[in-house]
Order: C-alpha cells, then structure tokens, then sequence
C-alpha cells in the first residue's frame, strides 16, 4: 500500500486558483490583473464542483485555471507592468519635488511601451481566427468612435477608432463584402462575410451616448486597446489581400468638413496610380448588373450615362467586360434533374456578386435629414459609385446639388407636408446664382419633386438589401406606411410564428375559429360602447383625410409640369395614383359603410329565402343550417380541439410509460418547447387582433 | 395697572411680614443681621446701579427702575425683596437705620444718594407711589406703635422698652409659619382666575406664589454687568470690579494662551550673519596663488574629454527622434507565416451575440409591439428580472428613431462578461422530446381486449375457487367451496352439468386436458384428484375418445405393479374408480395423493399433469402419466415450498415455483436450469408465456412480475398496480399478446404483453384494462382467471360465488 494521498494536492484541488491566489501569485496589483486577463483572453472557469476546488470556508466566487495562470507567469507584459510601476514611482517621486522636467523626461525615456502586437499572434494563430473574434471588436470600436472625448476617453483613442473603423468601411466597399443590415432599435446591425467569417456588429445611432457612474472607462479601455491593435492588424492584412496600400492616404482637411468616409483615398500598391484597378473591376460589377436587370432599369442606367457624360473609364470597363465575361462566370451551374425518380440535391441560392452590386447603377441623392453615414456606406457597399447629399451632411458628395439630373433615387425621410404650411423659400433666381457664378443647389424637396427620380425612405436601402433585390419604391415612399422592418438573421422554424407569411398558413388548425369565438364574446359587451365613440372618431378622421388629399392634389399639380418629358416606366406619378386611390379609397369608405348594412339585410333576406325553398323540397332545415359559415366554424373548431384533446391523451398515456429520470427530463423539454409556442401563439394572437382592426378600420372609413 | 398693584403689595407685604418694618425698631442686635443680609442684598443691587451709572447714566437707570417695579408688579407682591422697597423703607425712618447699624453705613450712603437721585429725577407716577406707600407705611406703624415705649438710657440714646409678651399660642410669630390658608375645604381650581389663593387668618388674601416662569424671566431681567465678581474689594470696601483688562487677562488664561499683554510667541528669526558686507575683512591673508593658476586636474580631465571626442567615444548629443510613424498604424502582417494551432481542448471561445430578432427592429410588425399590460409588467420589473433589456418599439420614421439609452451600459456589460464571467460548456439537449416517448403501440392496434363484463355464472354456493374454459372455448369449467364441479356454457351461462365430488372439502382446482378431440376434465378436492368425461354435453365420439384415454392406463398398473411401487411400500399415489354414483355423472378416474392438492397443470401434449400439494413436503410436486395411471415424484427433496407447478409450452422443461423462488429443470436430462429470482416473498402463481421465454408472476405481495428467461434472473419489469394480493396471473394461450392478473381487490388487469421473436427488443408491455365487479368477501376477491383458447375473452372466479366473462 502506498503512502496515504494529501488532500488537495491533485485533481481539481490543483487545477484550479482563486482570483486572489493568482494575484498574489503573479505579484502584481489587481486592476494589472485585469489588463492583463483581458489583454490575454483569460478567464474564470466553473469547477464542476466548487467545493472540492476551495480550500477555504469562505466560498469564493471566481476561479482559474491554474495552467491559465501559469501561462501569464512568461507573459514579457508582465514586466513592463512592473516596469511601468517603478517608473510611475519615479515620476511621482519627481512631481513631489516640483521637478517637472525631470518628471517629463523620465516619462519620455523611461516609461516602457506596451505592445500588444505578440498576443495577437498568439490569440489568433491564423488570420481566420482573428475575424472570428471581430464581433465584439466592431461593436466597440464603433461605440468608441462616436463618443465624446473625455478624460476617461481621450480624444487619440478616439479619433484612432474611428480610423480604424472607416478604414475597415472602406474594406467592405471596396470588397463587397457586406451582407445584410438591420436597422434596430439600439443602432444599426451589419453584417459581413469575410474569409467565410460572418461578421455581425452594432453601431449606435448618431447621438450623445449616455454614460452612467456605473460604467468603468478603464475596463473598455483597455478592450478598445486590445481591439485597435487588433483591428490594425486585421485592416493591414485586409488591405494587402486586394492590392491595396495601408494605411490608406487620410486628408485631415476632409475629415475637419465632415468627410468621414471620403477623407480616405485607397491606393493600389502596384506602380503609378492604381485606383483604376478597382475602378475597373467595380465598373465591370457595375455592367454586369446592368445586364442583369430588367430592361427598363437598363433604358435608365443608359439614360443616366448619357447625362452625366462618361469619360473613358467606361470605355475601359466595356473593353474589360468583354474579356471578364466568362472568367467572371464562376457561380454554380444549376443542375437539371433528367430522369424523375432521381434525388434532388439542394444547392445554394445564387452568389452574393449580383447583390454586391444592387445599387451600381444608380446615382443616390441623400436628404439633410436622413443619417448619411450609414447610407453612404450602404450603397457605397452594395455598388453604388455616386451617392451625393446635402451640404449640411459633411464633405465628400459625389454632388451636393439636388437638381442634379444626374440623380437617380433620393432618399428622404420627410413628409411630404402641404405647400402652405412650409417657410418661404428665397428667390430662386437670385439664390441660385450667386455673384461669383457657382450654382447653388436648390432645395427642392418636398416643395417639388424632380421627374424621372424616384424618392423612397432610407428603409427601402435596407430591404433591399437584406431580401438582395431591388423592391418596389412605391411601397417606400415619403410619408407612406412603410412595410414592417424584419430582421434577415431569424430563420424560420417550424411552429414558430413568422411575420413574413400569411396568418393562414401557420396557425394550428381551430386556433382562429377559436379566436373568433373569443372575440365575439368581447365585442358583444363593447359593442354599445363602440358605437358611440366611432361615430365621433368618424368625423374628424375624414377632414384629416381630406387636407392630406389636398396637399396631394397641390402636389400633383407640379407632376404635371413635368409631365412632358418622356418618363414612361418610372415611379415618378406614384403621388397621382396615390392621389386617386385614396380618392377611391375614400369614396369607397361611404360607400361600403352602406353596403355593409345592405348587405346584412340581404343575408337575413336570403337565408330566409333558402329556408323558404328548403321547406317547399322538404329538407329540413337544420341541415341547411349546418352549411352556414358560422356553425361550420364552430364545427371545425370542435373537432380540432377533440383532435387536440385526444393527441394530448396519447401523449400523457405515453408519459406513463417512461421511467421517472426519462419522464422529468421530457417534461423539461416540452417547458422550453411549450413556451416558444406560447410566445407564437401570443403573435398570432395580437396579429388577429391588428388584421382585425385594420380590416374593421377600412370597413368604417 | 401699576397703582394697584403696588398698593396691594404693600398690604400684602406688611401682612405678611410685619416684623419686618419693626424689626428695626424692636429687636436691634437680633435682627441686625437680617438687616445686614437686606443691605448686602441692596449692595449687590447698589453696585449694579452703580455700574450702571457708571456706564449709562443716572437717569436711565432710574426709568429702569420704575420700569422694573412697574413690570414685575407682581413678582414685588411675592415677597422677593426689591431695592425700591427698601429704599422706600429707609426712606420712612433714615436716622433708625443710620444710627442702629453703623455696618452698613457705607452702602447707606450709596443707598440715600441713590434715593435722593431718584426722588430728584423720577418720574411724577413714581413719586406719587413712593408717596402712597410712605403713607400707608405710616398707618401701619400707628397700629404699633403700642408695642414698646421709647425711653433714653443712660448714654442719652434713645432705648426702647418692649412691654411683656404675652406668652400665647402665635405670640411669637417670628418663626410661625407667616400665613395660613383658610379656604377650607375647597379645591384651588376656584381661585384660578384670581390672583390669590385664598385668605389668611386676618381676611387677608394670599396670593399666589411665584411660579418657575416667574423666577426666570427675574433672573432673566437681571443682567449682570460686565466686570461682576460678586466680591467686596477689602481695599475700598467697595464692590469688586474687574477692568476690560482684566477680564481680557482672564479669557485668555482660560484659552491657554500667554496672558501678558504683547507677549509675541513666535517672534521673526534674527539673523546674526546679516549678509551685510563688512568693510574690513576677517582674515588679513593674502588670496593664494593657486586660485590664479589654471588647474591641472581639470586639464587632465578635459583633455580626456577632448581625446574621447576626437576617437568619438562621445557623440554629441542627439536628440531620440521621434518613432516615424504612429505606433497604432500597423506595417506589417502579423499573419505572414500563420499556421493554424488547434485550440486547446479546455478553451471555451466567448459566445457570440445572438443576432437581433424581429422585436428590435425600429419599425416592427405591429404583433410583436407589446400591449399595456406587457408594459406595465416590463416598467414594473426589477432590471435583472426582465427577459429582454428592452422594449419593443414602433417609429413610423427612421428620422424618429432616438438614441439607445443603456448602449454604452450594454457594451460594458459585454465587456464584463468577456473577462469576469466565468465559462462553462453546457450540453444543450437538442432533441425532439417526442423521441424520448418509446414507440408504443397505438391504442386501436391494441385491440381486442376484454373490456365489459358479458355474462355472469351463478350458481356456486361460497367460493368459486377455480375456473377453467375448455380447449374448443365452448364450456366452462369451475369448482368452488360447496364441493361441486361444474360445468357451463360459456357464451349463455347456463349450468349445463355438475357433480359434487367432494362432501366435506372445497375443490381447489379445476383445469381441461389441452386437446380438441377429448374433453377430460381434471378436478381436484383435498388429496384426491377426479378426472372427469361430461359426456352427457360432448359428442359420443368425443366420449369415446375421452374414455379411451382416461381408461388404457387401468391395465398397465395392474401388469408392473412390482417395477413401481414394490420396493416402496406405499405408492405416490392410488388410482381408482370414484364410484357409480360418480362414474354415472361421468367422473371415471380418482387419484389420491398425500396431501391436499392445490394445483394442476396439464402438459401440452394432455398426457401428463403436474400436481401441487403444499403441504407435501417431498411429494409436494408429482407428475402424472395419465397413459399408464402413474405418479412420480420428481423431486426428492425440494427447497422450499412448493407453490406452483408447470410445463414448458414447447421444451421437456419443468418449471416449480416455491414461495420466492422459481426453478426450470430439464426433465430429459433430469437437472436444473435455472433459478429466477423474483424478489418475491411469496408467489402465489406463474404463468408462461406460450413463446416459453417469458414468464409472469404473481406473488401475495401485490406484484406482478414480467421475467424474461433469456435477460436475467430478475424481473424485467416490476408491476404494482393492485392494492391487494395477485392471486392467479395468466397468459391468453391463443395468438393474442394479452395476459391478465386477479386480484384480491376484487379486480382484474388486463395487459397488452407483446413478445417479438427477435433478441434486440425487448417484450412491450402496455397496461389496458382494469376489470371490476367481482365483490370482496371476506378480504378474498377474485380466485382465478383463464383466458378462452381463440376469443379476447376472459373468464375469472371469484370469492362471491359468481364467475364472469369478459369480453
């Protein structure tokens, strides 16, 4: 028999280390603790069990791995930050004295600098890793370079994020590697695809972020240290990869005017200026787009090249289009199945080259009020080579006059108001051209809009580019209801409710007769109470209605004006169809009022006219009954909850069968499972209950 | 107001104390300290006048008099004693006091001064009350005057000379208590709204002493003056002052600071080197040359330093220029030589962030935006408590959309997460629960299984011990407590045959020999064991079968009755003829064993049968062949007792349970096989599965247990569904995969027990039917139960006399 086995000396014992162990162990203070875990990526661990782990009474909360921190012990950064202590005591010994000089010369030669540039390596051995890792990066990173300076966030880190961040945009520009985008309620999500990385990432809204007294600047600081060294990294190997020069050249003067993105010019790294290079692939996209979309939109795109005068980059994406046209042609051939009884192997849907350029051919003009840093960067990434915008929306416009025929699209996020109620606008004629003959641009919506140019919200760029196809601006347009916002990340699962098809086809059987059920149950009770305030509401909707018209009526007016010009195809009179479909609309909204209620007498008239004949051929009349919509319902209903009923019944007889460890764990699964189809059957619910008072709210208008 | 007032208190004054105004007069040496005590009162209050004028002026002080009698009126009326009533005292008779007490004549000086000053300057309302009080004082004395007579003595003083006091009770009132109440019995709350209390022995009113409010706002009103000790300076015999000096001496005594005046405690340093450049120098020496010769050690030095810079050992100095470039801008590729490392196997990455679902669009259908109720509980929430950090909103515009107020909180907590939050890998079940549930059979395939009662047979007196359904399923047999084998229809109940084979013992066991071409009928009550042909409801032919069988044997005992039973004296067993009176019911054969019999079992093939008599001991378990009307033994000695007996339904194997205990011996081979386990205390029956690999048990102690032969000697599956004793379990013998179990409560349980042929699965047992109606007597319940050979039927016996078919 061997010698008797000390406790704690193997096993998880020895594995594992408390957070004040390690700290002692390791010599240094606990905020360099910190710095160095995060700058290391280590972190606690869950010991299976906690009690064989502490060696102390008191439990203790945090523990490591001790392989972890033996790790950290080679770690060169470890000395630095014993090096920076002393220093710092020297610094602080030399202020004490009054010696500033000193004290700024010990910190000029003496304090050590800290780079991160080997544990980089070492966390991501490989270039993919790193993009893995890029998430929370971003995510910081632009949260860090929209905050304000303060003492806690000095303005270099700052002002290095957001380099860091514009350099990674121009990336995705130039590579068409975004993907898709959300427009959240906390910011703006991306997404990108790298390397076969997905990258998702949030940027906030361009407003004073706030900052409570419990957020510790030093601990993001020290992340956004990491993250920039890490970003750096990844930008210069981002860059290198397509032929560019990092850093890319940064005109400060730009930056001052609000260039953001524009403040950078991208080089190519071959001899002379090699912009062209990507230039020309660009274009080349850009043609293949135009191949591909419909031949309207290509009468346009030629229109628009025509206009805006090409010079002989064109000529030279004609000439490299016709050499790229079969190399480029690496997508996936779609495999016919010939014979029936073969299988059917599932391909992927068609690359992502034709949505890299959704917006290639068009020129975007951005209003004053809509968020031109996403946008630009948006259409930037899908394609779009000229985006101009308000002067108020910075520098680097490819145009900041509205009037620019040149313009195709225009995103606005202003309601087309009424003529009247705008403020006067300055003498055109005088405004326009001022002494030193430079033409003004003219604010021209929403007092007029241009022909041949269409205006959609800033929601429309994003659909289009999660559903990867150009979508019908007419549902966009300014001041019109958009379409719900949907997230391009949820996939749809089975039992789960999905917004993006009909009710109909996703609800369990029974569940909307029920709902019916339900509902007329509560509308008997209010229904005296409705019928009061509806009529009230009535009135003054309708006048509402009517000045809108109005305005539309104005509006239609200057369409007209421009009406000469041959613009057939486009979506430019969307406001006089409008116009007359809400007129229809509201001239419908009495007439159905009244034919609701002749229709109801009708109804009754009818069913007592089939009862009438049914007597006279001498059936009964319960079983006419039966065929009526109400009781058919209710049959249906009946028989999907016997269904329900007796699959419940299986179910629990099954139950009976299962052992006890089997039965608790199956009861655990169908907890989780029961409540996602809650959750599901809340949504169908609440979305019955909107289709109804939409459908209820047409009736009545 | 005043006026009264003061009268009133010079009444009361003189009332009370009356010796005070004659005091001086009547007793000099005696009360002169009284007076002397009055007088240092007046002195203190003197010297604070004086004070007074010292600072403020005669005058005032004086209107600070009359003030003070005017004001405190009443406090004058509670006998406190005051400077104007002394003075107004002195005033009535200056040359007695002056020339009775010489002591106080300084003071008497002050005190007249004063008087005459305020006689001078007072106002008119003062002099005319000094003028009442002065005349009332003198009607007051008149009253006295009577006391004593004013003689001369013998220095020509004047002396006076006191009558005799009468020597009476209050005569001598000095120390008498001055007043006495006489209000009687009467509360004081009468006189609250009066300023006395009541009235003395004389009429006179008593007025309310003075109350602590009273006493302080006095004192309030007396105002110390300044430099006050309280002290006769010994010097002057005047009252001891202290200067403004003085007393700033004294503040600063109390302080613990230095009290001289000017006294500087930290003087400026005096410099005794002043700097200051004299003329002449200390010392006369002349300078030394050394001081005017260069020197060589400094040469020596430089030159190395110069030699150094010409070898250039030393560089000028240089500024450290800047690193060119920013250190943040990288310009190199970290990644040039990548080669990829597999992560540790301990190393958990950090989870990625779920991607934003549709509730966190700005603008999201119109279901996911939550309703009032979903607010209030989200707002009511603790922050920890709420499932989603935030609430669905709705903006119709991408202009309206505000910022994100807890972002920057979020990513903070990200951070926290990515460093503090310590990581654990979970197992997420990922499964379809509905794959856990085992692949049952559905309930219709189940089907059919005996559900309803359909007919019941009555007839039996007590119980019906046992019942058995005849191999072609048309007859029932059953044998009960009355001693009656019977025989019924099955589909109609009715009693078709019956035979009382036992007077005195009940009839344990009833079963048919297996077989459709015969109907024999085994029956057993006590030790004797009947086999019975009931030909009157059989086929002529079916009885001739059935004879012939049960009668070729009769010869074969006859022929070797030495080979079996002649070595041992007495046989297992005695065959016989039951009788005529029996042989005419049909009951061709008896056999008597040792014991009671309590069990029967037929071997497939109808040609032998197992009996089971418990209490037998070593011949508890014989078998018996009926061809050649034997009996073995088989077992010499037998472990336990023997409960029940039965054949393998294919094998030559034999199967014997004892009370917790089943054995299978191979009976070509004569050995064991095996020994089942079934955790039982107590079996109370067994059946096998007709397959012969499965076998089922029921024991006394409510259970049911599923065995099967090929897994284990321990139950496969352990049923407690009864609440009583199972009493008889048995398997349908035709193709359904049923078997049932009695029960002592007086139920029936029907299982669905599916056996499949291949080794991978095991049996599926479902349970479907719980059958009652049978009633417990006497704690028994249901006896027993068979199943009909083709028919999801089931028969079964029971303690209340009836048996039952199911079906």
């Amino acid at each position: 028999m061997g010698r008797i086995k000390k406790k704690g000396t193997s096993g998880s014992a020895k594995n594992f280390i408390t957070r004040t162990r390690a700290v002692k162990k390791l010599q240094i203070s606990l905020p360099d603790f910190r710095r160095l875990c995060i700058f290391k990526g280590i972190y606690p661990r869950e010991p299976r069990n906690k009690k064989k782990v502490s060696k102390s009474a008191t439990p203790s909360t945090t523990f490591y791995y001790t392989k972890d921190i033996q790790y950290l012990f080679h770690e060169p950064l470890l000395n630095k930050f014993r090096e920076h202590k002393s220093v710092a005591k020297k610094i602080g010994r030399a202020l004490g004295r009054g010696e500033v000089g000193d004290a700024s010369r010990l910190e000029k030669t003496l304090m050590p600098k800290i780079t991160l540039d080997h544990i980089i390596k070492e966390r991501y051995p490989t270039f993919v890793d790193a993009l893995r890792d890029l998430d929370d990066a971003l995510s910081m990173l632009f949260l860090f370079s929209n905050l304000p300076s303060t003492s806690a966030v000095p303005s270099k880190t700052i002002a290095l994020c957001q380099r860091l961040c514009l350099e990674f945009e121009h990336y995705l520009i130039v590579s068409h590697s975004l993907r898709k985008s959300f427009l959240s309620i906390k910011g703006i999500y991306y997404q990108a695809t790298i390397q076969g990385q997905d990258i998702l990432w949030l940027v906030p809204y361009k407003f004073v972020q706030r900052v409570t007294g419990d957020i510790d600047f030093r601990i993001m600081g020290t992340f956004v240290e990491f993250y920039t060294t890490l970003l750096g990294f990844v930008n210069f190997r981002l860059y290198t990869s397509v032929g560019l020069v990092y850093p890319p050249k940064f005109s400060s003067s730009s930056d001052e005017r609000g260039g953001e993105l524009g403040a950078f010019t991208l080089e190519g790294r071959g001899v002379g200026p090699s912009q062209p290079a990507i230039e020309d692939s660009s274009a080349a996209n850009s043609e293949k787009v135009q191949t591909i979309t419909s031949s309207a939109a290509q009468a346009e795109a030629d229109k628009i090249a025509a206009l805006t005068a090409p010079e002989g980059e064109t000529d030279d994406s004609a000439a490299l289009v016709a050499g790229n046209e079969d190399e480029n042609n690496d997508a996936l051939d779609t495999f016919e199945v010939t014979a029936q009884d073969a299988d059917i192997l599932p391909q992927p849907q068609a690359g992502s080259a034709e949505t890299s350029t959704l917006f290639a051919s068009f020129t975007f003009y951005l209003s004053r009020e809509t968020p031109r840093q996403p946008l630009e960067f948006l259409l930037k990434a899908f394609g779009c080579k000229r985006v101009g915008w308000d002067t108020v929306l910075g520098d680097g416009a490819f145009t900041n006059d509205e009037s620019n025929p040149a313009i195709t699209h225009q995103v606005v996020d202003r309601p087309a108001l009424p003529l009247e109620s705008l403020p006067a606008l300055p003498d055109p004629s005088t405004s326009a051209q001022s002494t030193d003959g430079e033409v003004k641009p003219v604010a021209l919506w929403p007092r007029a809009t241009v022909p041949g140019r269409t205006y959609v919200q800033p929601q429309w760029v994003w659909d289009c580019i999660n559903q990867a196809k150009l979508l019908r601006p007419d549902l966009y347009a300014p001041g019109a209801t958009l379409p719900p916002h949907l997230s391009p990340w949820v996939k749809a699962k089975k039992g789960q409710y999905d917004p993006s098809i009909p009710l109909a086809e996703q609800e369990p059987e029974g569940e909307a007769e029920q709902f019916e059920d339900e509902e007329e149950i509560e509308a008997e009770g209010q229904d005296d109470e409705e019928m009061g305030s509806d009529a009230e509401k009535a009135v003054p909707k309708r006048n509402g209605k009517r000045n809108g018209m109005d305005a539309l009526l104005d509006r239609s007016g200057e369409v007209e004006a421009g009406e000469g010009m041959d613009i057939a195809g486009t979506e430019s009179d969307f406001s006089s169809e409008e116009e007359e479909e809400e007129v229809g609309e509201d001239w419908d909204g009495i007439h159905s009022e009244a034919a609701s209620e002749i229709d109801e007498a009708e109804a009754a008239r009818l069913q007592h006219q089939r009862e009438l004949e049914a007597e006279a051929a001498g059936i009964s009349v319960e079983t006419l009954e039966t065929n009526t919509p109400k009781s058919k319902a209710a049959e249906a209903r009946k028989k999907a909850a016997k269904k329900r009923r007796e699959e419940e019944e299986e179910k629990e007889r099954l139950k009976m069968m299962l052992p006890q460890r089997k039965r608790k764990l199956f009861e655990r699964m169908e907890y989780s499972n029961q409540k996602k189809d809650k959750e599901a059957e809340l949504l169908r619910k609440k979305k019955r209950k909107v289709d109804k008072a939409k459908s209820v709210g047409r009736s009545s208008a | 107001m005043a006026l009264p007032s003061r009268k009133r208190k010079a009444v009361t004054r003189d009332a009370s104390s009356p010796t005070n105004s004659d005091s001086e007069d009547e007793l000099e040496g005696g009360l002169l300290h009284e007076i002397l005590s009055q007088s240092e009162d007046e002195s203190i209050l003197d010297s604070d006048d004086e004070s007074g004028l010292e600072s403020e002026g005669a005058s005032e002080i004086e209107g600070g008099n009359g003030l003070e009698e005017e004001d405190e009126g009443e406090l004058e009326s509670d006998e406190v004693p005051s400077e104007g009533e002394d003075i107004r005292e002195q005033i009535r008779n200056p040359n007695t006091v002056v020339q009775s007490s010489r002591v106080t004549h300084s003071q008497w000086q002050n005190g007249t001064a004063r008087v005459n000053g305020s006689l001078q300057d007072s106002s008119n309302q003062d002099i005319l009350d000094v003028e009442t009080a002065v005349d009332d004082k003198a009607l007051e004395d008149e009253e006295h005057k009577a006391n004593y007579a004013v003689t001369t003595d013998a220095n020509g003083n004047p002396r006076y000379i006191y009558k005799e006091i009468d020597p009476v009770y209050d005569s001598d009132d000095s120390d008498a208590p001055a007043t006495t109440n006489t209000i009687g019995n009467i509360p004081l709350s009468f006189y609250d709204s009066y300023p006395h209390i009541g009235y003395d022995i004389n009429g006179k009113r008593i007025m309310r002493p003075a109350k602590g409010e009273a006493l302080d706002a006095l004192l309030d009103s007396i105002d110390i003056p300044k430099g006050w000790t309280g002290l006769t300076d010994p010097a002057t015999g005047r009252p001891l002052e202290l200067t403004q000096e003085e007393l700033e001496v004294l503040k600063k005594i109390t302080l613990n600071e230095t009290p001289g005046d000017g006294y500087d405690p930290y003087p400026d340093m005096v410099y005794y080197f002043s700097g200051k450049e004299e003329i002449m120098p200390l010392s006369a020496a002349p300078e030394p040359k050394r001081r005017f010769i260069p020197s060589k050690h400094e040469a020596k030095r430089v030159m190395k330093i110069v030699k150094a810079i010409r070898e250039g050992r030393i560089q000028p100095y240089k500024t450290p220029e800047e690193e060119e470039g920013d250190p943040d801008i990288k310009t190199y590729d970290i990644w040039a030589d990548e080669a990829p490392r597999p992560d540790h196997s301990m190393h958990i990455p950090a989870p990625k962030l779920p991607p934003p679902g549709y509730d966190e669009s700005y603008h999201p259908p119109p279901e996911y935006l939550p309703d009032k109720d979903e607010i209030a509980a989200w707002e009511e929430a603790d922050e920890e408590d709420r499932e989603k950090a935030y609430l669905p909103t709705d903006h119709d515009a991408l202009r309206k959309v505000p910022g994100y107020d807890t972002f920057v909180k979020e990513k903070f907590e990200r951070c926290l997460d990515l460093y503090l939050a310590p990581r654990v890998r979970r197992n997420k079940l990922n499964i379809d629960p509905e794959s856990l549930l085992p692949k049952l059979p559905n309930p219709d395939e189940l089907k059919p299984f005996p559900t309803t009662c359909a007919a019941i047979f009555r007839g039996h007196v007590g119980r019906v011990r046992s019942v058995s359904v005849d191999p072609r399923g048309l007859f029932l047999a059953s044998g009960g407590d009355d001693g009656f084998v019977r025989i019924w229809e099955l589909v109609t109940g009715r009693q078709v045959w019956n035979a009382m084979i036992s007077d005195d013992e009940a009839v344990d066991v009833v079963r048919w020999r297996p077989g459709k071409d015969a109907a024999v009928l085994a029956a057993a009550a006590g030790e004797s064991i009947y086999l019975v042909v009931p030909f009157s409801i059989i086929s002529p032919e079916m009885e001739q079968t059935s004879r012939d069988i049960l009668d070729v044997g009769w010869g074969y005992a006859a022929s070797k009755p030495s080979t079996t039973n002649g070595v041992s004296a007495e046989s297992p067993a005695k065959w016989s003829r039951p009788g005529t009176r029996l042989e005419d019911k049909g009951v061709l054969v008896k056999t008597t064993v040792r014991s009671t019999v309590k069990v029967i079992n037929w071997h497939r093939r109808g040609e032998y049968f197992a009996t089971v008599s418990p209490r037998g001991q070593s011949s508890s378990v014989a078998i018996h062949t009926l061809s050649k009307h034997l009996t073995q033994l088989p077992f010499r000695r037998l472990k336990g007792i023997a409960q029940s007996a039965q054949f393998h339904p294919s094998k030559p194997i034999f199967f014997v349970a004892t009370r917790n205990s089943i054995r299978s011996y191979d009976l070509a081979k004569q050995e064991l096989l095996k020994v089942l386990q079934p955790g039982a205390k107590w079996i109370s029956s067994f059946d096998v599965h007709p397959g012969g690999d499965n076998l089922i048990v029921g024991t006394y102690d409510k259970r049911l247990l599923w065995h099967d032969l090929d897994l284990s000697t321990k139950p496969y599956k352990t049923l407690r569904y009864h609440k009583e004793a199972i009493r008889a379990v048995r398997f349908h013998q035709g193709s359904l995969p049923l078997f049932a179990d009695a029960s002592d409560d007086g139920s029936l349980q029907i299982f669905h027990g599916k056996v499949v042929g291949d080794m991978m699965e095991n049996a599926t047992i479902v349970p479907l039917k719980v059958l009652r109606g049978h009633q417990v007597k006497s704690r028994l319940g249901v006896m027993d139960v068979d199943w009909h050979p083709r028919e999801p039927w089931c028969v079964s016996a029971g303690a209340d006399g009836t048996c039952r078919l199911w079906n």
